[in-house]
């Protein structure tokens, strides 16, 4: 045992001895929970949309008041009024504009004649989800010139839907957490654990390590609980951290926040037990550092994290099932958004505890304990 | 009762693929004895011993170290012994006294005993004031001489260097020398010692082993393998004009102090008795010979020139060559020849 926690004790002393892997540690997932709170998913505003009216008729006016209401509620785009169409087309070549809406001369003559009455609409299609905005609201605003009023009594006879939300709602911040907690865990199973047997191969110093009487089994996990401890402190703090910010209450108390350590720490074990699996022969710092980004892109993103599981392709969806950060997040999200207790979350927590049990078997048979 | 050898060799060999590293290498090792391995870098030294601390597995041969077989009681012999490797293991991240408690506490020696024996140690290599400064701080020498100590933590009884003054400059490696005797004269230990510098295996080896290309050369003490070689000085003259080399070779072969002349280019190198009384003779012959010197050196014989006999080339000269190869190619010499 001396041997063991002496591994231990000298891994958590270097790392405590390096304060910019402290705070990039813990500073990192904050930063992504911030930059990807407010890149996906956020409202369209002011998007420059170009219009043409060659009509001046009734009908055209109808369709750019519809366009105006549209500017100054949502303000999803601002409209440019221009008199040269082949400017306002060129405008979105040149990408001055998203989009340019072309009205010919015969508009309202031909919704009044009841024929097909058509208006140009040039999209910037490089940039889809623009594109696919402005095209509904046009779409929307065609379709409702010929409404001569706003209906504002319900049908007789129509049937409508009352939504019941069974869990107190959650913004698109707040669905973040769980990812940020196992970004956070993520990124510490990358800094210590099989991270300091790769430096340590890399300067030479595991040569002392393996000259000594440490046997296979203390080395692989006494790295691994010193990578337990570290990561662990980390995904505590970035979990309080991320609470404060989105504001998320932990409405159960200390039986929740139980559950939520109880799967950090598993969630650790399992992704140190399986680093050490990927990385255990690795002699160069710079291998971590490519699979790093690799790894977290294949296991975060089909965790569920950003987007359900339900979305993916079945060969995804087969990979979900054995990734587990996919339990992981599915187990934080369960007790977080739900306030499920340790029962619910049982499956997760064991396929954690088998899928680490199975990782440090290999990890350790794996190992090489000579040069 | 006779004391059983500290380390027994047999036909030892390790291959790299198709390269050769240690070939059928066998030798003892007393339990009190200072053994030296000397060679170039490349000649295997490090193969050898990485073999007999467990870290590589031999191709084929045995290797008994403190009775116990390097290939079936790896754990035992890692037990028993002290491994100062060529490179520098100290953790930089920690302090001198750390370094030495980890190590302590990986052979499980009890925390009172294991702080006892590291002030003891850190003292006689001279770094108590320094134990609390991280090792990042320790100049080369002082992270030397603390790697040395850490190893003598758990009293092992053999004590295996691999080139453990290689990149220390001349004042800390007689330091470093120094310290070694005295560890040899106040614990009964073998030592093992690798090495390419000549002077060192002669100052403080009982034996050494020439090796060359994984190959055992010669083996003895030093004073006997210079006994081996006829003189006792070397003349080194350097002729100004090459032509005249092997006249004036056949000229000076003829004088009674001269046992053998070496041409090495436009250099002769001529073993003689008592070369400092004989220099001006020497130099007579040349000039009848018609031979124009312009220069000349002498030294006693030293382990180099062993190096040369049985070889044909000088270790520095090998080292060379080793060196240029391997500046620009940033990697360490995985292969450990």
């Amino acid at each position: 045992m001396i041997k063991l926690f002496a591994v231990i004790e000298r891994d958590i002393k270097k790392f405590r001895r390096n304060p910019v892997v402290v705070m990039m540690s813990l500073l990192m997932p904050i930063v992504y929970l911030i930059i990807l709170g407010n890149s996906f998913q956020g409202k369209l505003k002011d998007l420059p949309f170009a219009v043409v009216d060659n009509d001046s008729g009734v009908y055209s006016g109808r369709l750019i008041d519809n366009l105006r209401a549209v500017e100054a509620g949502a303000k999803t785009f601002s409209l440019i009024f221009l008199t040269d169409q082949k400017a306002a087309v060129d405008g979105v070549r040149d990408g001055i504009y998203k989009a340019a809406l072309i009205i010919p001369p015969d508009y309202t003559k031909r919704v009044k004649l009841k024929k097909q009455a058509e208006a140009g609409l040039f999209l910037d299609n490089t940039d889809t989800v623009s594109a696919a905005n402005i095209r509904a609201l046009v779409k929307s605003a065609t379709g409702s010139i010929r409404e001569e009023y706003v209906p504002i009594r319900e049908k007789p006879g129509d049937s409508y839907i009352r939504e019941i939300d069974l869990y107190s709602m959650v913004d698109y911040y707040q669905t973040l957490v769980p990812g940020v907690v196992i970004m956070s865990i993520f990124l510490g199973t990358m800094t210590a654990g099989v991270f300091n047997l790769v430096m340590d191969r890399f300067l030479g110093i595991d040569e002392s390590y393996l000259l000594s009487p440490l046997s296979k089994t203390e080395i692989v996990s006494g790295l691994v609980i010193s990578g337990l401890i570290i990561t662990t402190i980390i995904a505590v703090f970035v979990f309080i951290a991320s609470m404060l910010i989105t504001g998320i209450p932990l409405t159960s108390g200390i039986e929740q926040g139980f559950s939520i350590f109880i799967i950090i720490v598993l969630t650790t074990l399992a992704l140190l037990s399986l680093m050490f699996v990927i990385l255990g022969r690795a002699g160069h710092p710079r291998i971590v550092g490519i699979f790093s980004g690799f790894l977290n892109v294949i296991f975060f993103f089909p965790s569920g994290a950003i987007y359900p599981i339900e979305s993916f392709p079945g060969w995804l969806r087969a990979f979900a099932k054995i990734n587990p950060e996919a339990y992981a997040v599915h187990a934080l999200k369960s007790v977080l958004f739900k306030g499920a207790g340790l029962g619910v979350i049982l499956s997760d927590l064991i396929f954690l505890i088998i899928f680490t049990n199975v990782m440090m078997v290999i990890a350790i048979l794996t190992f090489k304990r000579n040069m | 009762m006779q004391k059983p050898n500290a380390i027994e060799v047999s036909g030892l060999t390790k291959k790299f693929g198709d390269l050769t590293a240690v070939d059928n290498v066998s030798f003892n090792v007393s339990s009190d004895e200072f053994f030296g391995f000397l060679g170039p870098n490349g000649a295997g030294k490090t193969t050898l011993i990485r073999m007999l601390t467990t870290l590589l597995k031999p191709t084929s041969g045995r290797a008994v170290v403190s009775c116990c077989d390097v290939s079936e009681e790896p754990k035992k012999v890692r037990e028993r012994i002290g491994v100062v490797p060529q490179a520098m293991t100290s953790d930089l991240d920690l302090t001198g006294f750390e370094n030495m408690d980890l190590y302590g506490r990986f052979y499980s020696i009890p925390n009172r005993e294991r702080k006892e024996k590291i002030k003891y140690l850190l003292d006689l290599v001279g770094l108590t004031a320094r134990q609390n400064d991280l090792v990042a701080t320790f100049s080369g020498g002082m992270r030397r001489r603390l790697e040395i100590a850490r190893v003598l933590v758990h009293s092992p009884s053999i004590l295996f260097l691999d080139e453990p003054t290689i990149g220390l400059d001349p004042q800390s490696r007689r330091v470093v020398w120094d310290f070694l005797e005295k560890f040899r004269k106040e614990d009964s230990m073998a030592i093992f010692l690798s090495t390419h510098y000549m002077e060192e295996a002669e100052a403080l080896c009982d034996r050494v082993a020439i090796i060359d290309n994984g190959k055992i050369i010669a083996l003895d003490s030093p004073n006997v393998l210079k006994s081996q070689l006829p003189g006792n000085d070397i003349i080194s003259l350097t002729i100004s004009d090459d032509s005249r080399l092997e006249e004036i070779q056949n000229a000076i072969n003829s004088i009674s102090f001269v046992h053998k002349v070496k041409p090495d280019g436009q250099t002769l190198r001529v073993y003689v008795d008592n070369g400092a009384l004989n220099l001006t003779a020497l130099l007579e012959r040349v000039k009848e010979a018609g031979g124009v010197v312009t220069s000349v050196s002498i030294h006693e014989l030293s382990l180099e020139d062993v190096f040369i006999h049985y070889t044909g080339k000088s270790i520095r000269e090998e080292e060379a060559k080793k060196v240029n190869f391997f500046i620009g190619a940033g990697i360490p010499q995985k292969l450990g020849r």
